[in-house]
């Protein structure tokens, strides 16, 4: 059977009062495999990942889960799961109350693999979820999100306050279980570099636009910084898009959209210039930027007018 | 149908909300009463004696109302409930609990008069004005009292979920606008003493209609608030 | 391990590559699934099974049905074939770059090279 994309949105725009939170979102994503959706914290992903959970609502465009509006329609919920970075639990409910809950509503939730976690993060089930630190917050949604097994899940954020050692735990389960029952995967995440290795396909956004849509691997090696002396950067980067520039005294660095060829990196050696690869974080960083600085040129130009 | 029973069975997964406390409570405010008039005859008193404490269960469901909605709504949508579901689950499993109380309340009146107000001649669950219709409006009208607490309670928690402060701040200032304008209309006009003729033709099975009127008026506006509400 | 030069794929075809070049996976052997190369290097499970796929494609790994996959007979000479193309290129050309720029000459480098023995 060939099933809609699970992830379906048509000209999604989100505004609040003033502030456009989502604008003209297009996105179409098939099922099983792992997104990331970066972007600075504002940026408008807790926004997107509620609309396309149901949990808010467009006012522009259209939001479709495996082909159907998720809005209070409990046939496409039920396949869903999303537990946001705040997200509220009953005031009297311990995390084990609140993963007995989870076990009613989600179908394939997996009490063994939930055990596991509780295990692996070390989280006090039987106290009150209202006394929990940050961490143990972020844990027992991260327990329910991969115990629930839902052919969509939604990560917001999902290492807050967690150490290095149970962040690594979280991201390696992710892939083990991920492995075993592959299903869609939403990863939310200001931490890109943590991340990016688990990732098959990268949305970034940025003041609610999508500024990057693409495949992890068209991105891994997309671009690179050439530093050395000034006048010789400039020679070799001569008609290359540049995405930053940082320069001390006659040492010049630039970061350049585009790989490097092998005859690139000779003619590097012979300039005596340093090559060096970009990650997918700075990557981002220096999309996120350029965009907000073309937006405010646009702006301003319009301001002249 | 399924889900919304779900939606039941989590609201019931902290067994002391719905069932254990209003039966606390209930049980402390009878203790208590029974403390009251035992040392009331102590002293002397020769009259029935009556007590309003069979109602505290009652209002701590309009607490319950707004906590059910508060507290458990935002979890709710987090287990991918829709907002319809968690409305008619919840509903349903106060309506029952209740109706179980209400039967309860029944049951404890006839206790009442077949040990002639417990041995003291008191009324704590069959008061004579309600006492006197037959079991169905008497359940009925207990039944009906606690969903209009209920209902309120939910109702004012759906302004809240819809539209924060603002919108529970406005609805509390038209209601007591409301209000105090009816008691304006009444005294200028000299009417008090044909609304207290007005007051005293209620019968229980009246109250019980109007109540049950207005529980279905405030159970289907908390449902068109909550459709659009967010966590 | 896995750094930002290039698509991880890539970097996992060479990584299989150099354990078969070094004999760490011998000819005829099974080669780790793709859950355990995800697991062991933390990256996404299609991405491994892409690396792989890329080495069955140039003919370095054979698929036994329902088994794994396992290294072709003769393929590391293929790949030492394949790399000593690359290896002017890949190492010559910078050695000789950077000894001009010290202002090495070529007897000089030659002798260096030959007096470097290999620890």
């Amino acid at each position: 059977m060939s099933e809609a994309p699970a992830i379906l949105t048509r000209a999604l725009s989100k505004t609040y009062k003033d502030v456009r939170a989502l604008d003209n979102v297009n996105l179409e994503l098939p099922a099983n495999r792992i997104y990331g959706l970066l972007g600075r914290n504002g940026a408008g992903k807790t926004t997107l990942m509620s609309i396309l959970t149901g949990q808010n609502f467009a006012t522009e465009g259209e939001a479709e889960i495996f082909g159907h509006t998720p809005f209070e329609h409990d046939p496409t919920l039920s396949r869903i799961c999303f537990i946001r970075e705040s997200q509220k639990y009953p005031d009297d409910f311990k995390a084990s109350q609140a993963f007995k809950a989870a076990a009613i509503f989600f179908e394939n939730w997996n009490e063994e693999l939930a055990q596991d976690l509780v295990r692996a993060f070390n989280l006090p089930v039987k106290r009150r979820i209202k006394k929990l630190s940050r961490g143990q917050l972020s844990a027992v949604g991260v327990i329910i999100g991969m115990a629930s097994r839902a052919e969509i899940t939604f990560f917001d954020e999902p290492y807050l306050g967690l150490d290095a050692v149970a962040r690594q735990i979280f991201y390696d389960r992710l892939i083990e279980d991920f492995a075993q029952f592959p299903r869609t995967i939403v990863l939310s995440s200001h931490l890109i570099d943590e991340v990016s290795n688990l990732l098959e396909h990268v949305i970034v956004i940025d003041q609610g636009r999508i500024v990057i849509n693409a495949e992890a691997e068209e991105l891994q090696g997309a671009a690179f910084t050439v530093t050395g002396n000034a006048q010789k950067v400039a020679q070799f980067t001569a008609g290359c898009k540049v995405l930053h520039r940082d320069a001390l005294g006659s040492l010049a660095s630039l970061t350049v959209q585009g790989r490097l060829s092998d005859q690139q990196r000779r003619e590097a050696a012979e300039l005596g210039l340093d090559l060096s690869p970009v990650s997918l974080q700075q990557l981002v960083v220096r999309s996120t930027l350029n965009a907000a600085a073309d937006q405010n040129g646009t702006m301003e130009q319009e301001a002249r007018k | 149908m399924n889900r919304i029973i779900k939606v039941a069975r989590m609201q019931l997964i902290n067994k002391w909300t719905f069932i254990g406390i209003p039966l606390l409570v209930l049980a402390c405010s009878f203790l208590l009463t029974l403390a009251i008039w035992a040392i009331v005859r102590r002293a002397g008193a020769e009259d029935s004696v009556y007590s309003g404490g069979a109602q505290a269960p009652m209002w701590y469901f309009l607490a319950l109302g707004i906590q059910a909605l508060t507290l458990t709504f935002p979890f709710s949508m987090a287990m991918s409930v829709s907002r319809r579901t968690f409305y008619l689950g919840t509903v349903a499993l106060f309506s029952v609990c209740a109706l179980a109380l209400s039967i309860f309340y029944y049951l404890m009146g006839l206790v009442e008069t077949a040990t002639s107000g417990w041995g003291v001649n008191g009324q704590f669950f069959a008061l004579g004005w309600v006492a006197e219709n037959n079991a169905v409006v008497q359940i009925a009208f207990y039944w009906v009292l606690m969903s209009l607490l209920f209902m309120l309670g939910f109702f004012s928690a759906t302004l809240y979920m819809r539209w924060r402060t603002t919108g529970v701040l406005l609805f509390t200032i038209s209601l007591a606008v409301v209000l105090l304008g009816t008691v304006a209309i009444i005294t200028y006009g000299d009417h008090w003493p044909a609304v207290g003729q007005w007051l005293a033709a209620w019968t229980a099975g009246s109250v019980t209609l109007l109540g049950a009127g207005l529980a279905v008026v405030l159970a289907g506006a908390s449902y068109l608030t909550l459709r659009k509400a967010t966590a | 391990m896995i750094d930002d030069s290039k698509p991880i794929f890539l970097q996992i075809a060479e990584l299989i590559e150099n354990d078969i070049i070094s004999g760490v996976l011998a000819e005829e052997s099974q080669v780790p699934s793709t859950n355990e190369f995800a697991a062991f290097y933390r990256i996404n499970p299609a991405t491994a099974a892409k690396g792989i796929n890329r080495l069955v494609d140039e003919g370095l790994l054979y698929k036994k049905r329902g088994i794994g996959m396992f290294v072709v007979q003769g393929a590391p000479e293929k790949l030492r074939q394949q790399r000593r193309e690359h290896f002017a290129n890949q190492f010559i050309a910078p050695l000789k770059a950077e000894a001009a720029k010290l202002g090495i000459n070529e007897d000089e480098l030659l002798a260096m090279i030959k007096a470097n023995s290999p620890t």
